[in-house]
Parts: structure tokens; C-alpha cells; sequence
């Protein structure tokens, strides 16, 4: 039996933002996923800032970016609750997105086994509740059965 | 401005596992090295008017009054952190060249009391835009570099075994020299066996975190003739940021062709063309190697081999000590010790002096690089010949 990737507990977890990040987030809250697109020349930036770095516009629209996909990821062993414990895993995963071009979003790939995670492979959000927000994360999209 | 810098002296403290050169404070650490390099340079502590930093440096009002330096008339950070190492150079030339002041001092030290470079991301803070690496759990810097290093393995066929040659490659080389943290050379299958820290990285993959400091004095050609040792001139320095790589792991965001790299190869053209000098002139090569995947990477970006042929050219035994291309003779941060890419600019000026511990016979031009992070991103060319 394979160990799945954990599903961190942020619950006291406070999300720092600030007016540019703010969308972002208010938009998490209900489970949608927006990232931050230029009003005035279309071109996506990430993380979200207060220029376009392409046409120095301040104009933002925030759009749903469509199938998200594995562009790289990691697998960090993470000590478990007592020494006894089987070992566990986390999956940071670098995911792109069909619809928003030229950004990639970082976050926790959760309730994965390690074998099963592939560059490419799709993936889904999935949302957990940190202290002051609601935070987007990744699943692997129809994983195989276990 | 006529080119005219040359490094004089060096100086440096022993190598401390991380945090075991308590009860000294780092600044006792750079007092150390600062007296040792104005000595090996044959010079007196009043000769020194200019100090050159990178990482945010040190206050220099506190080494002033520690080790009794009067004047100053230079001193000076360049930017980027181990990134902006090489570019401390640039400054210490520009300095000098200027006539900003004589005698320059380059300092750069690191201690792991109370906090450890490896978990410099969560040094960093939580911010807006740093967020989003906690979130993901990527608390270090070699964590994040696994995503880039994995897909350099994705697109090009990398293997681990390349990995693993850079880490035997450096532990044979640190065996015979003295001071070094790890001298005891690995096998593949000891490679093999290390643990995954932040798959496809294992612990071996990652870099020792040392204490220490080390200085440099940087000098004319001219007032040079008259010290005890013959000048390694800087040939060349660039200093370069391009927003593609910009805050580099930080980011995460680069263009295919810019993830899947170092991110030096706009600072590989600057220093190429600045020098006239090209790959095939670099006789040794001091390659910051925090992570073994970047030595492979930066290999690519400064033409040593084309992209994506890193892997099968490290594999070819051309980095060894006697390959085509020797890499950190020295043991590099693998082995000998990591003090942000300053045992590196020693161990080059020791190959241009022929004092090397493992010394590439008639080596003639070393080359330095900064270390893969954040702009702006540095590179350095030394030479016993002007």
C-alpha cells in the first residue's frame, strides 16, 4: 500500500495579502480559481502585482484559467505525528493552466501516491480552510483506482 | 578606464561545520580573514581604504572599530545574494580602476547561529507574493530547485547518475584538502542509497552549510609589483539581471527555455564578450555548486556544452581533475564548505598562483561564477596573465 501525499493542516495558517492579492483570494473563498490577467494588453502576470511588467498598465481583469496540468513537482518526506509512524510525503506541485498562458501556480498537490504523478498529468482544485482565508490546492484529476 | 584590477591577497578563517565557530560573532570571523589577506598582500591595515560586499554585506563601521582601520573612501554591496557574489569583484575593479580608492578589501562570511541558510525561504517571511511556496510546503531554496531540476530531466533526459558524478567528482577532489568538511569520497551506490531530501534531490545533492569568512585584497597591476605574491588579475566581471530568470526560485514562473537553466547564460554572453574570452580558454572552473544539478545546468549556460547536454557531458568523466574541464578542484560547497561562493574566488586565485592543493597544471584562466538565484546573477574571469 502506497502512502498518499498529505493535506496540510492550515487552519491557523494567516494568508498575508495586500490590494493587489486581495481578488485572489475573495475569489477562493468561494471555491473559484481567477488569476490575474492585464486589462489593457491581455498578458497574464503572477504572482499578482500592481503593473503589468508588458505595458505598465494598472488595469486588471481576474479570469478563471481552465484544465490546470502538472508542469513540475517535487516529493519532500515529512516527519510524522511519532517516530512509529510510517513515513509520510508532501507533493508541492507547479501546475499550468489551458487558459492562462505564460503563469504557473505553486501549491500542494494533496491525497496523491507518489507513483502516480507525472508531469502532464491533469489535475483539479480542491480548498482548504486556512485562518483567514480559503486555500487552493491540487488533485490529481480522475486518479486511477488504489 | 584602463583595466588594471588585480586580486593581492586572500585571507580566511579555518571552515566550521555550521554553526560550531560560536562563541565568535561573524564579525570576529571577517576581522579574522581581513587580517590575514592584508598580510598575505604584504600590505599594512592603514593601506586599506576601500571595503567591497555582496549578500547585503556588513557594517563596516563595526570592522573599522573591531580592527582599527582608520580611513575609508570606499565601501560598497553590490546586489543579488550569493548571485551578486562574483559581482563583488566588478565593484572592487570599478573601484580600483576609478581610483575610488587603492587598496580594496572583498569580504563574505556566513555563520549558522540561531538560523540555517538551508531554510532561507521561511527566513524570508510570509508575504503576498511569497505565500504561495509555504502553501505548497517548498521551505528551502533546494526544495523549490527540485521543481526546476526535474523538469530539466524531463525535457532532456537527465539522469541522476550526472548528479551523483558532480557530488564523486567533488568528494575525491576535497580528500586531499586539508580543512575540508566531507573528504571521504562516495561510490554511485552510496549516492544512490542518500536519502530524498526533495525528490530527484538527495541529501548528497545538497550543499554543506559552513561557518566562516573569507577576504580579498584587490590592488592595481602596479602597486602589485612591489607585494610578495604574483597579482591574479579580474580579467573580467559581469554583473547582469534579466527579468526571464528574475527572482529565480522565488518565482517560479520563467519561460520553458529559461525554467530548465541556471539562469547565467545572459551573464556567460556579458563576460564572454566583455573578456574576448570564450569556453574553450577556461582552463579550471569554480562552479557554485549549493545544489549538484545547478553545476550541470550552469555547465549549459556558460557553453561548456549545449542545453540539455549537461547531463551526458558531466557523465563523461570531463569535470574531474583531470578531465577536459576540471570543476572546484577544491571540493567546491559539496565538500569543502559553503561560505556564499567566497571559497570559490580563493581556490581560483590559488590555481593562478599554482599553490592549489590540486594544482591543473599551467592553468592559466579560472573561471568564478555566482550562484543561481535571484537577479542580478555574476560571473568572473581570473587570469596570471593580463
Amino acid at each position: 500500500m502506497s502512502t498518499r501525499s498529505i493535506t496540510p493542516d492550515l487552519s491557523a495558517f494567516e494568508v498575508p495579502m495586500d490590494v493587489w492579492s486581495e481578488p485572489y483570494w475573495h475569489t477562493a473563498a468561494e471555491h473559484r480559481l481567477v488569476l490575474p490577467r492585464c486589462g489593457a494588453c491581455n498578458t497574464f502576470r503572477w504572482p499578482a502585482g500592481p503593473f503589468c511588467p508588458e505595458c505598465r498598465s494598472q488595469e486588471v481583469e481576474w479570469v478563471a484559467p481552465g484544465q490546470g496540468r502538472i508542469y513540475s513537482f517535487t516529493i519532500l518526506p515529512v516527519a510524522g505525528p511519532d517516530k512509529d509512524a510510517p513515513p509520510q510525503v508532501r507533493i508541492p506541485a507547479l501546475v499550468t493552466f489551458e487558459g492562462a498562458p505564460g503563469v504557473r501556480l505553486v501549491s500542494a498537490l494533496i491525497d496523491a501516491a507518489p507513483e502516480e504523478v507525472k508531469i502532464d498529468a491533469l489535475v483539479e482544485m480542491d480548498w482548504l480552510p486556512a485562518a483567514n482565508a480559503t486555500v487552493p490546492v491540487f488533485r490529481l484529476q480522475n486518479p486511477p483506482p488504489v | 578606464m584602463k583595466n588594471q584590477a588585480s586580486i593581492v591577497g586572500v585571507g580566511a578563517t579555518p571552515y566550521y561545520f555550521r554553526g560550531t565557530s560560536a562563541p565568535q560573532t561573524v564579525f570576529e570571523l571577517i576581522d579574522h580573514a581581513v587580517l590575514a589577506a592584508v598580510a598575505d598582500a604584504g600590505l599594512k591595515l592603514s593601506d586599506i581604504d576601500g571595503l567591497a560586499f555582496f549578500a547585503g554585506g556588513f557594517d563596516p563601521s563595526m570592522i573599522m572599530q573591531q580592527i582599527g582601520l582608520d580611513n575609508l573612501t570606499f565601501s560598497h554591496c553590490v546586489s543579488g545574494y550569493g548571485s551578486g557574489m562574483a559581482g563583488m569583484l566588478d565593484l572592487a575593479a570599478m573601484g580600483v580602476d576609478s581610483g575610488r580608492a587603492k587598496n580594496i578589501v572583498c569580504i563574505g562570511a556566513s555563520q549558522n547561529v540561531g538560523k540555517r541558510y538551508g531554510q532561507a525561504l521561511g527566513m524570508l517571511g510570509l508575504t503576498p507574493d511569497g505565500v504561495f511556496h509555504a502553501i505548497a510546503g517548498l521551505g528551502g531554496p533546494g526544495q523549490a530547485m527540485a521543481l526546476m531540476v526535474r523538469r530539466h530531466m524531463h525535457r532532456y533526459g537527465t539522469r541522476r547518475e550526472a548528479f551523483g558524478e558532480i557530488v564523486m567528482a567533488s568528494r575525491i577532489a576535497a580528500s586531499t584538502r586539508e580543512g575540508a568538511i566531507r573528504r571521504k569520497p562516495i561510490t554511485l551506490d552510496d549516492y544512490m542509497a542518500s536519502p530524498m531530501l526533495a525528490d530527484p534531490l538527495c541529501r548528497l545533492d545538497f550543499c554543506l552549510e559552513t561557518d566562516g569568512a573569507l577576504a580579498f585584497v584587490v590592488s592595481s597591476d602596479e602597486r602589485a609589483a612591489d607585494m610578495p605574491h604574483p597579482p591574479v588579475h579580474i580579467t573580467g566581471a559581469a554583473h547582469v539581471g534579466v527579468r526571464d530568470w528574475g527572482r529565480a526560485f522565488f518565482w517560479l514562473n520563467q519561460s520553458e527555455d529559461t525554467f530548465t537553466t541556471a539562469g547565467a547564460g545572459a551573464v556567460a554572453k556579458r563576460l564572454y564578450e566583455l573578456t574576448g574570452v570564450g569556453p574553450q580558454d577556461i582552463d579550471v572552473a569554480m562552479i557554485y555548486d549549493h545544489f549538484s544539478p545547478m553545476v550541470l545546468m550552469q555547465l549549459e549556460d556558460y557553453g561548456f556544452c549545449g542545453a540539455g547536454e549537461g547531463g551526458p557531458f558531466v557523465e563523461s568523466g570531463a569535470i574531474r581533475l583531470d578531465g577536459s574541464l576540471p570543476i572546484n578542484p577544491h571540493g567546491g560547497h559539496l565538500s569543502e564548505g559553503y561560505i556564499v561562493g567566497m571559497t570559490h574566488v580563493r581556490e581560483a586565485v590559488e590555481q593562478m598562483r599554482g599553490t592549489a592543493t590540486n594544482q591543473i597544471k599551467g592553468a592559466k584562466r579560472a573561471l568564478v561564477t555566482g550562484g543561481p538565484a535571484p537577479v542580478l546573477m555574476s560571473g568572473a574571469i581570473l587570469s596570471n596573465e593580463r
